[in-house]
């Protein structure tokens, strides 16, 4: 299994905090790219996290079963 | 100094007399009385933070009240910092507090950020942001940053002790997510996040604790659930001097002049009209719908053929008559009025540009 987990407007586009969905040896470019096409989320800057961990470059990481992976916005208003 | 005051905190072991002096010596700037600023402020004046500097330009809004708790009714329409100084000298009147009502800027920021210790980011919107960063980059400072998303708040501390910056955790600029205003929010999380920020400066300060250096905190106030995730310095270098200068002053515009770019992409907007103040001799042709020529030489005794209610963009061969046809309008009570940098020149080119991609 791979746990998302999605904030700000992220969650508001995915309509949920959090999905699981069954682990697939795809790279983690892949899981985004897939997801940025399924809920549109195209003109969205987020960073990624991996259990907790920001990636700095999602081209090159791997995913394994059970990771937990954030879509993390940053917000502006204050 | 006035122990008694402080005297539950200086019972903490954590602090005691000693670190009651480190707060009295500190100076800490707030950048924006809004709402995360209006709850970062007087805990750390109670607190007794020797010198807090205060930033802002806004004045009080009816609609800020509900989030924005240390004002009153009455204060609307008043300056933001001038009541917010009067608020935190009424809670303490043992600390000197800065009322700054400027708009930060790249030219006023590192003058400013240089007489204080750390940097509170509590504004609402990402230009300013990434400014602070590469602004506290450059004077070498750390800065406690806090923002709202509906329900859902983040803090981190940043560029503290050479630790990650802003730009290591979103190190993309372009983003469109809503501030307050527009998304709407409720004045407790606003009051949640500026006490994690408060907090952070207090720790920074006391040297207690674990700071949010590395971490970014995310808080969620609907259900509770509070994460941290953590990063680390990325490759980008910092801005120096020269970069910084480049970056946010050298292609500062003046509000008058419009890029060439930006003007074509208004090109079929009705409400615009392209006004060529070239003799009729001169090339290249520009072709565009919406435009009228007359020649700089004649444009005084021809304004009667224009509307002073529309909004021109005004070109010349090369941007230099097209200022004083700009200037000469602004004269005759034509407001929204701008000359095109680089003129038929840098319009011929990428009108030109752009054909090629078309075809």
């Amino acid at each position: 299994m791979i746990l998302l987990k999605y904030f700000g407007n992220i969650a508001e586009k995915t309509k949920s905090n959090e999905e699981e969905i069954p682990y697939l040896d795809i790279s983690l470019k892949q899981l985004i790219d897939e997801l940025e096409q399924k809920y549109n989320l195209d003109k969205q800057s987020f960073s990624v996290a991996i259990n907790q961990k920001i990636v700095q470059n999602i081209q090159n990481q791997k995913l394994k079963d059970n990771d937990i992976v954030a879509l993390l916005p940053p917000f502006a208003g204050g | 100094m006035e122990t008694n005051r402080y005297s539950r905190q200086i019972i903490l072991p954590e602090i005691g007399i000693n670190g009651q002096k480190k707060l009295r010596d500190a100076k800490v700037l707030i950048i924006g009385v809004g709402g995360l600023g209006s709850a970062v402020l007087p805990y750390l004046a109670a607190a007794g933070i020797g010198e807090i500097g205060i930033m802002d330009h806004d004045t009080i809004d009816l609609t800020n009240l509900q989030r924005q708790v240390i004002y009153n009714t009455n204060s609307v329409g008043k300056s933001k910092v001038l009541e917010a100084r009067e608020m935190a000298l009424a809670l303490n009147p043992s600390i000197k507090i800065n009322a700054i009502d400027e708009k930060l800027e790249a030219e006023n920021a590192i003058s400013i950020f240089e007489q204080y210790d750390i940097m509170v980011d509590a504004t609402d919107n990402f230009d300013t942001k990434y400014l602070i960063n590469d602004v506290c980059c450059l004077a070498n400072k750390p800065f406690v940053y806090g923002s709202i998303y509906r329900f859902e708040g983040q803090v981190s501390v940043f560029n503290y002790q050479n630790g990650p910056t802003y730009r290591c955790l979103f190190p993309e600029e372009a983003n469109e997510s809503k501030n307050c205003n527009d998304a709407g929010v409720l004045g407790v999380s606003v009051g949640i996040i500026g006490m994690f920020q408060a907090n952070e400066v207090l720790k920074m300060v006391l040297g207690i604790g674990d700071v949010l250096s590395g971490k970014l905190l995310v808080y969620n106030t609907l259900n509770n659930e509070q994460q941290k995730f953590e990063f680390s310095k990325t490759q980008i270098i910092p801005l120096d001097k020269l970069n910084f200068d480049n970056k946010y002053l050298k292609n500062k515009k003046s509000p008058n002049e419009i890029l060439a770019s930006l003007a074509l992409e208004q090109i079929n907007n009705p409400n615009i009209v392209f006004l060529d103040v070239r003799n009729r001799d001169e090339f290249p042709e520009i072709t565009i719908k919406n435009s009228i020529q007359i020649p700089l030489d004649l444009l005084e005794n021809e304004l009667h053929q224009l509307d002073s209610k529309t909004e021109f963009f005004v070109f010349c061969q090369s941007g230099i008559r097209s200022k004083i046809a700009v200037e000469i309008l602004k004269n005759n009570k034509f407001d929204n009025v701008r000359s095109i940098i680089g003129g038929a020149k840098m319009l011929n080119k990428l009108l030109n540009n752009k054909t090629v991609l078309v075809s």
